[in-house]
């Protein structure tokens, strides 16, 4: 319903935003002519940091790429960069496709920020967002991301009633703010349903390291682990549970299909609607910067259809507290909540301010791992 | 049954005919491809010649993503001219890139430029520590140091990690977006290396460092006592050993020598471009492995990396460009590959020629 609310709001201001600009003279219709390709298709680009078919992250986005081409058709061309390093090659790489046309650029990986931002302020008449990016005062440079926190408590809820010894084993990439919250509100999501079960952590320092990700998951269940959850880019952990026979929560895209034998859930991202939305806001030429953070309400972020593993009873559970989470009855981060040390660190009644939420850097009761100190 | 046998007389031209006559084979396999995947092969290497050459700003960028490959590439054709197999390269550079970055830090505000020189020197130190120490397994214990420097990367890269992800070291920005992301600390901007500009193109100091680096060693292979031994050593370590030369004491300067080439690339990536020091970007840009391919392409010849360097920057950048919607970046590597086996299969075909040799002369 507030995804529907959302668009038309969109479309709105779109359609009063584009009478302004035909109420003016010629600029906006230069401005438009300007966007718009030979072909009379509007070229739009991603830059992914992994191979499209990771099956994680940038499969993802790549699958919102194809919806954008899908919704739009011929109005628009899209293009692709894929495994692009981190590093002084990404400047190279905004370059071409700057010459190359495109006018609006997707970039899906933190690295990328000081390039995007660079080449924001020297082009300032293609639009530059950034994923996951750090919002800024650049014109013509949005950041967009979602409250993947929700749907990992939900993710977290599935894992709680799957483990029998009471261990589930984390595969992090990196000790920042965004997958310490996605951690925190897994192990609040498995405490709801499983009070004395606890979280174990261990860091991999990459987003796509499949070799790493698959040894840190088997080293999580030889250490007593019946459960593993990824919070990588790729499905490697899911490779170590099915040989292993362990129950897996993915992260980024289904992979339901791939292991029907382990897989829980995932806490997925919707890029499709994000992507059509602001591609088409670049052909009628009413672009807006804006540092937009989805959520379950919104449609941006869900869960992965559930496994044969997760029982009836939790699967209601679970739809129960989605739906609660989507009115906007239930926040995942209401107090109480006490730190691994005891700690309380949000009072009963009380709430993490989203602030907080955005920087935090303490671990919930039931997570076992640290944050290296920064 | 097929013998390799040495040519005895190479004509002068075959020089530079082999090398142009299999860039063409190369071109024409891959048309055999490309039309294959659906595309116009015409238009895709008009492409590729565009996005490393002619396009504005494209021999800049050629130019730069060939400067870490210059240093490792003169890394690996250093050590490989004496058989020492240094694998090192890119564990060297990561440790090069954090002396470098580490005296940036330290004095960069301070010394302005000046501190240029230092970061050259420091990195080269630090490369040199770290290649000597598979050196001197090598050269007292006989250790593979293949194998040495090969795990000696994985130690360099941990070590990267742990400076900006697991510890709150100097490297290490604590402020501002370094709190959501841990990321490097910039060098001062006074620090940063400057590019000089010949025509349209943009030339990172570290180019110009590594081109009177691949001379200087060039020389000193070719020109001194020292590369005579090393000579010597490669083609018979008993003979050199007969003849009073230290083989052990060759091998570590070797190595040395090999190490601190490759952590003055690590400087550069520091001062020229990255301006941080960044243990994700450079794990995922793996110049070190890269540089032992520009080697065997340019014959182990330290001049020859200079070319060699340029051409896979240009065909690195240019397989970026190609790739999109309808060309997917493993037609893009497979392409890249094939350019290269033709490069070195023509090679081997230019110095040695095929022959077909009867069973029996083989037997005898």
């Amino acid at each position: 319903m507030k995804r529907s609310a959302f668009v038309s709001s969109l479309l709105a201001g779109a359609l009063l935003l584009s009478a302004c600009g035909k109420s003016e003279s010629g600029s906006s219709s230069s401005g438009e002519s300007d966007a718009k390709s030979d072909g009379g298709a509007v070229k739009a680009a991603w830059i992914y940091v992994g191979p499209t078919n990771d099956g994680g992250w940038t499969t993802a986005h790549d699958n919102g790429r194809k919806a954008v081409e899908k919704a739009l058709g011929d109005k628009v061309e899209t293009t692709f960069k894929e495994n692009v390093p981190e590093g002084p090659e990404v400047a190279q790489v905004i370059e071409d496709l700057v010459k190359d046309g495109n006018k609006i650029i997707f970039a899906t990986s933190f690295g990328f920020g000081d390039a995007m931002m660079a080449a924001a302020k020297k082009y300032p008449d293609v639009k530059f967002e950034h994923a996951t990016g750090i919002p800024n005062d650049i014109e013509n440079f949005s950041t967009y991301f979602g409250a993947g926190e929700q749907s990992l408590y939900l993710s977290g809820m599935a894992a709680g009633a799957e483990t029998k010894k009471g261990v589930i084993g984390f595969v992090a990439p990196f000790p920042i703010p965004e997958v310490v919250r996605h951690i925190n509100a897994y192990a609040l999501g498995v405490q709801s349903v499983n009070p004395s079960a606890v979280v174990r952590v261990v860091w991999i320092n990459n987003w796509f390291d499949p070799p790493k990700e698959r040894q840190a998951a088997e080293s999580l269940v030889a250490g007593g682990a019946d459960v593993i959850a990824s919070g990588g880019d790729s499905p490697a952990p899911g490779e170590a549970a099915k040989t292993l026979g362990v129950g897996w929560t993915g992260y980024d895209s289904d992979q339901s299909t791939n292991f029907p034998d382990v897989w829980l859930t995932a806490a997925v991202y919707d890029w499709g609607p994000y992507y059509t939305e602001h591609v088409q806001s670049v052909i009628d030429g009413d672009w807006k910067k804006q540092d937009y953070y989805g959520s379950i309400a919104d449609g941006f972020t869900d869960i992965a259809p559930f496994g044969t593993r997760v029982t009836d009873d939790t699967k209601a559970k679970i739809e129960a507290k989605k739906d609660e989470i989507k009115s906007g009855d239930f926040d995942i981060f209401a107090g109480p909540i006490v730190d691994q040390a005891g700690a309380e660190k949000v009072a009963a009644g009380a709430s993490l301010p989203f602030g907080d939420q955005m920087s935090i850097d303490w671990f919930v009761k039931g997570v076992e791992g640290d944050i290296p100190k920064s | 049954m097929l013998r390799l046998e040495r040519r005895v007389d190479v004509p002068r031209w075959w020089t530079w005919a082999v090398p142009v006559a299999s860039v063409l084979a190369a071109m024409v396999l891959g048309a055999v491809l490309i039309v294959s995947s659906g595309n116009d092969p015409l238009d895709v290497y008009r492409r590729i010649f565009e996005s490393a050459v002619l396009g504005s700003g494209s021999l800049s960028g050629t130019v730069v993503a060939a400067t870490p490959l210059l240093f490792t590439g003169l890394a690996a054709a250093a050590a490989f001219r004496m058989g020492v197999f240094n694998i090192g390269g890119e564990g060297q550079f990561i440790i090069g890139a954090i002396a470098g970055a580490g005296v940036a830090l330290r004095f960069g505000e301070s010394m302005g430029a000046g501190v240029i020189p230092l970061m050259i020197v420091a990195a080269a130190v630090a490369g040199a520590l770290w290649a000597a120490i598979a050196g001197a397994l090598r050269a007292w214990f006989k250790t593979n140091e293949i194998i040495t420097s090969l795990m000696l990367n994985y130690i360099a890269l941990n070590i990267g990690d742990y400076l900006i992800f697991n510890s709150e070291s100097s490297w290490r920005l604590l402020e501002g977006s370094g709190r959501m992301f841990p990321q490097g600390k910039p060098i001062d901007t006074s620090a940063e290396w400057p590019f000089s500009h010949v025509g349209p193109v943009d030339f990172p100091f570290g180019f110009w460092l590594g081109v009177i680096i691949a001379i200087v060693v060039w020389v000193l292979y070719r020109r001194t006592r020292f590369g005579f031994e090393v000579k010597v050593i490669a083609d018979s370590p008993s003979a050199a050993t007969y003849a009073g030369m230290r083989a052990r004491r060759t091998i570590v300067s070797v190595m040395a020598l090999s190490g601190a080439l490759a952590g003055i690339g690590g400087a550069s990536d520091i001062g020229d471009t990255r301006h941080v020091f960044d243990p994700k970007g450079l794990r995922q840009s793996g110049y070190g492995y890269t540089g032992i391919v520009v080697a065997a392409l340019a014959r182990l010849n330290p001049v020859a990396v200079v070319p060699v360097a340029l051409l896979m920057g240009g065909l690195n950048n240019a397989g970026r460009a190609l790739q999109g919607r309808d060309f997917p970046a493993g037609l893009v590597g497979t392409l890249q590959g094939l350019i290269l086996f033709c490069a070195l299969g023509g090679e081997i075909l230019a110095r040695y020629r095929v022959r077909r040799v009867a069973k029996a002369v083989l037997a005898s």
